[in-house]
């Protein structure tokens, strides 16, 4: 992505942690605007939705709506354990428990989403959120990857 | 009042020339991390001998433990961890330990899972797999004079009283 990233802050039934986590991303302290990172008040004008949350069954339709509102490329970055696999929610009646199994209701509306970037820690720390959207930037790599090992 | 309107950005410029620059260039800088702070846990495949308290301790589940006839399977899953330490501090054989990562970032959830597979050791009787090698090692350091049957099922152990007691009787 070469222009600047306009973010739109969705919470979906979080905890409030990651939130101000992100407000703590914004503060002159990390200053994103050095990334050409801004925040807006409407999804209309984002390219990056900062979901937070768990997707509780209340908050639903408001986030396929404002999903829907995004233009294209439509890019989310999930932060938060319970964005990412639910958290301790994971299994909660209330909850679709992350953006997994929400992507198959998006697809069921036929909201297309170009590119996702998960985002875990609880709540995760601001340079972490940093680090997120430097990855989407492609400024840095990717640190993690699969393990199995096997033990007689 | 018009000469202090005019004055006011040089004073801003004084305030801020006090203040200096406090951002931090993040991604090229590295980060402030305590000794505090709790990141992504490691698990150490030398020590881990699949027991299951860490799984049980986890509040999230993000420690899982599965247990099939062949092997016993441990996988975690950093999406689903809330970073609170408490595997660490059940774990009986110090395998868990925190580390400060936190630059967990990625497209794939995949990347974010670690799995260890413990095989079952087999019955030296029967040779039905029973155990993970690394409980039976640990059973022993505890109770030394447990390497009589430490290699057989607990079935076969069971056979085995059964059959002594049997003859005792007659």
């Amino acid at each position: 992505m070469k222009k600047s990233i306009w973010v739109f802050h969705l919470n979906t039934g979080s905890c409030n942690g990651c939130d101000i986590e992100i407000l703590d991303a914004l503060t002159p302290y990390f200053d994103v605007e050095r990334f050409g990172i801004k925040l807006v008040a409407s999804p209309r004008h984002a390219d990056l939705v900062l979901l937070t949350g768990p997707i509780t069954l209340k908050t639903l339709p408001m986030v396929i709506n404002a999903l829907r509102a995004v233009p294209r490329p439509r890019y989310v970055l999930a932060i938060g354990a319970c964005a990412v696999g639910g958290g301790i929610w994971y299994d909660s009646y209330s909850v679709i428990g992350g953006v997994k199994e929400f992507k198959k209701i998006l697809e069921e509306h036929n909201v297309e989403i170009d590119k996702i970037v998960f985002v875990p820690g609880c709540p995760a720390r601001p340079e972490a959120i940093i680090y997120g959207v430097a990855l989407l930037l492609g400024l840095v790599k990717e640190k993690v990857s699969k393990e199995v090992v096997v033990i007689d | 009042m018009t000469l202090k309107k005019l004055l006011k950005p040089f004073k801003l410029l004084s305030i801020a020339k006090k203040a200096g620059v406090v951002t931090v260039l993040y991604p090229y800088q590295k980060p402030l991390i305590t000794p505090e702070f709790r990141g992504k846990i490691v698990i150490d495949s030398t020590k881990c001998m699949g027991c299951g308290a860490c799984a049980n301790a986890c509040p999230p589940n993000a420690l899982l433990i599965t247990e099939s006839n062949e092997a016993v399977i441990l996988s975690y899953f950093v999406g689903r961890c809330i970073f609170c330490g408490r595997c660490a501090d059940v774990c009986p054989t110090g395998a868990i330990s925190i580390s400060n990562e936190f630059e967990l970032a990625t497209t794939n959830l995949d990347n974010l899972k670690t799995i260890l597979v413990h095989r079952h050791r087999e019955c030296v009787n029967c040779g039905r797999p029973f155990a993970t090698g690394r409980i039976l090692e640990y059973v022993l350091r505890k109770v030394p004079m447990a390497e009589k049957y430490i290699n057989e099922c607990p079935d076969c152990r069971k056979n085995r009283f059964i059959n002594i007691v049997s003859i005792r009787k007659r």
